[in-house]
């Protein structure tokens, strides 16, 4: 069995999806003969042609809308943002058009906008961003966002196949460093479900994306001093798996919320205050938010290194909640 | 048609003043002789005209495609739009109209002769003023009755207001949305999906001289001239932009000179004359199932009444008020019909009375109608699992190589 790259698993998920519909079509700018900036697209046109492989002049609203617009017909677009920062060019129909569509008029909208989100490789402020909550904020939409290979083909599968419309937000720091064996049978992971990717006792670290693995680093130094950490990996973003954050607090009664993206109205407010809701007796120490600063992504990497969150950050905070 | 550029048209001649400046075709029988300057008055900014409003209206010209039927039935149409309309002022003025009322007064022709020159397969993206377009493309007046008083019978169920419902099923009606511009791109993903599906179909949008100011426009329509999709944008020029008058909303003369810079035919034509509107909406909407893509309309026309019934529009200069009141677009019809020979008064009566007796019904039915259960304010924020069916029939592609296989992508060079 091939080990498969974060990419190349999308892009197996993606072409396997257009060879089992018809309907599913991809659109966006240079996915054709070029096969999109980062080559997730790479010779699709070759195998379903340049009608269901559609280059979009430079607009990110109208490849939202139009996408949309198609999904109006029956069809399942999938349109790709060349980095998830310019989804901010198509807010306005992301937010007022494609997420009320079923509540304001029974018209369902499935239809996926995914693209390369995240920093960690000196992009810049506009190469760089996650900008995912402005979307977990607006309902009517589904956010995913994979750590591991397996869970991006199950994921991009399972959007493509969903009635609503799915943001697919792919980290572009693991697109070729995380590797995996994928089951040769077809498989789709469910959206809405979180994957512990590591079980512990002492303390959760409850995170998504790119931070899983900085979590894991972490979680391997601290079993060196006894401290067995458990991953939780949220995997979707909206909805929301609120049984599994339940049930990684009543196990370890201590909680990091750990995420790449800035610590202000970041997924970690979320989630701590739904464990105050749901599980506040479980709690036997404060709940610890380590995320990104509050500022743009910046590009020197000394500068997005102090930036993001790091492993020691995360080492750091377990510490303080196991001696609390 | 003239192709000859007549920058000093001969006023109020009986023939298409020929084209623009810029070479568009220009449909009008007349061009309209003022226009609205900035002035101080007594230490008080407004509006001044500056030209003539007292010119004659021309006749209508016959239509190069409707027959004496078709006339008579988009007639009847402008008459549904306004007395609905006039219906829901009556309503709003007795408090039964939640928040704002929208009218389309001095419109119904840009409205109904557009959407008449559509097929049944065929897409409406209407705009907030296009509650008569909505009923040339199947839904009844009580549908904007009860949108307008927040009733659980409304096509919504109460969560959305006026003009905001469509239908994705049966009418192809996209709800319109209060961001200008943004279905536009909505339309051309309509036309995509169609032609996806085996199908060239023709999309009419709406825009205002206000709306077609912001970026969506411009995107959206872009993507439908470059894709060849069969997108009709008709800009409803209606001479203000809720207070602002076009002179200070655009710096070119005629919007249809866009259509040079998109790439599609554009027309100019007289928004008031219901004919004008119906032929070049005809001809677009051909084009469109000819596969030979979008096409631009601008329609030269007046907003009557405020942008909402909070407005009572004081800034609009009254001599302009009153030279469009002349160009009436149900009015002009009404002579334009009876001078064809083709109805008479008691005709036109029995006309009148079937669509008042009409209204009346779908009035008492709006107002018969409950209020939405609150426990219905958040469901439906998720389509459920299941098949989704293709509008258009099984997907059609004529271009693919089956045998192309799937191999590892070529590592691009950047941000690894």
């Amino acid at each position: 069995m091939a080990v498969v790259t974060y990419l190349e698993a999308i892009r197996q998920g993606l072409w396997e999806e257009m060879e089992r519909d018809p309907a599913v079509f991809v659109m966006g700018e240079d996915v054709g003969v070029y096969g999109g900036a980062f080559k997730v697209t790479e010779g699709f046109i070759n195998r379903f042609g340049p009608e269901r492989v559609v280059d979009t002049p430079i607009s990110e609203m109208a490849i939202a809308s139009a996408a949309y617009g198609a999904s109006l017909t029956g069809m399942r677009p999938v349109g790709e943002f060349q980095f998830m920062d310019f989804i901010t060019s198509a807010h306005s129909q992301i937010v007022q058009i494609l997420a009320k569509s079923n509540w304001r008029w029974g018209a369902p909208a499935p239809m996926v906008l995914r693209g390369p989100t995240g920093g960690g490789v000196s992009g810049g402020p506009f190469h760089s961003q996650n900008n995912e909550m402005a979307y977990v904020h607006t309902p009517g939409l589904k956010v995913i966002c994979p750590a591991t290979a397996r869970d991006a083909k199950g994921l991009i599968k399972s959007a493509v196949r969903d009635n609503n419309p799915v943001l697919f937000f792919e980290h572009k720091y693991l697109y070729r460093r995380i590797k995996e064996e994928l089951p040769e049978e077809e498989y789709t992971i469910p959206i809405g479900k979180a994957r512990v990717h590591r079980q512990g006792k002492h303390v959760s670290v409850i995170t998504y994306a790119a931070t899983v693995y900085v979590a894991q680093e972490a979680a391997e130094l601290l079993a060196k001093e006894g401290i067995e950490v458990e991953i939780l990996d949220l995997r979707t973003l909206l909805p929301l798996d609120r049984d599994a954050i339940r049930e990684t607090v009543e196990k370890t009664n201590r909680v990091i919320v750990l995420h790449e993206d800035t610590k202000t109205g970041g997924i970690a407010g979320e989630i701590a205050a739904i464990i105050n809701e749901e599980a506040f007796d479980f709690l036997d120490a404060p709940i610890v938010r380590v995320t990104s600063l509050d500022s743009a992504v910046p590009f020197s990497p000394p500068l997005e290194k102090a930036f993001m969150p790091q492993v020691e950050d995360v080492v750091r905070a377990a510490r303080r909640l196991v001696a609390y | 048609m003239s192709t000859k550029s007549l920058t000093a048209p001969e006023k109020n001649a009986a023939a298409p003043i020929g084209v623009s400046p810029h070479g568009i075709p220009d449909w009008r029988l007349e061009q309209i002789p003022f226009h609205i300057e900035s002035e101080w008055v007594n230490g008080e900014f407004g509006y001044k005209i500056v030209g003539e409003t007292d010119t004659p209206v021309p006749p209508l010209r016959p239509s190069k495609y409707l027959d004496k039927e078709k006339s008579i039935e988009i007639y009847r149409l402008m008459l549904v739009n306004r007395r609905m309309e006039e219906s829901l002022e009556r309503m709003y003025k007795q408090s039964k109209v939640i928040g704002g009322l929208y009218l389309s007064l001095g419109q119904e022709a840009c409205s109904v002769a557009s959407a008449f020159a559509l097929g049944k397969d065929d897409w409406l993206g209407p705009m907030i003023r296009n509650q008569g377009s909505m009923i040339v493309k199947g839904f009844q007046p009580r549908d904007t009755m009860m949108q307008y008083m927040g009733k659980a019978g409304s096509p919504t169920r109460g969560r959305e207001s006026g003009s905001h419902y469509g239908d994705h099923r049966v009418h192809n009606v996209i709800a319109p949305i209060s961001h200008l511009g943004d279905s536009i791109s909505v339309l051309a993903g309509c036309c995509l999906g169609a032609r996806l599906q085996g199908r060239n179909i023709a999309a009419l949008g709406y825009i205002g001289d206000g709306g077609q100011s912001t970026g969506p426009t411009y995107e959206g329509f872009n993507f439908a001239a470059v894709k060849k999709l069969g997108v009709i944008l008709l800009v409803e020029h209606n001479q203000w932009a809720y207070s602002t008058p076009v002179e200070m909303q655009f710096a070119c003369k005629d919007l249809a000179d866009r259509a040079l810079g998109y790439g599609v035919p554009g027309v100019i034509l007289d928004g008031t004359d219901a004919n004008q509107v119906y032929d070049a909406t005809y001809e677009a909407v051909q084009r469109a199932y000819a596969g030979e893509g979008a096409s631009f309309i601008e329609a030269k026309l007046m907003r009557m009444k405020g942008h909402a019934m909070h407005d009572p529009a004081n800034y609009v200069p009254a001599a302009v008020k009153e030279y469009w009141k002349r160009r009436d677009p149900i009015l002009r019809y009404e002579n334009y019909l009876k001078a064809q020979g083709w109805i008479n008064d008691d005709e036109l009566k029995a006309i009148s009375d079937g669509v008042n007796t009409w209204m009346d019904a779908e009035r008492d039915f709006a107002e018969a109608s409950p209020m939405p259960d609150p426990a219905d304010a958040a469901t439906d924020v998720y389509k459920e699992d299941g098949p989704i069916a293709l509008k258009y029939g099984p997907v059609v592609v004529h271009e693919a190589n089956q045998r192309a296989q799937l191999k590892e992508s070529s590592a691009p060079g950047h941000y690894k």
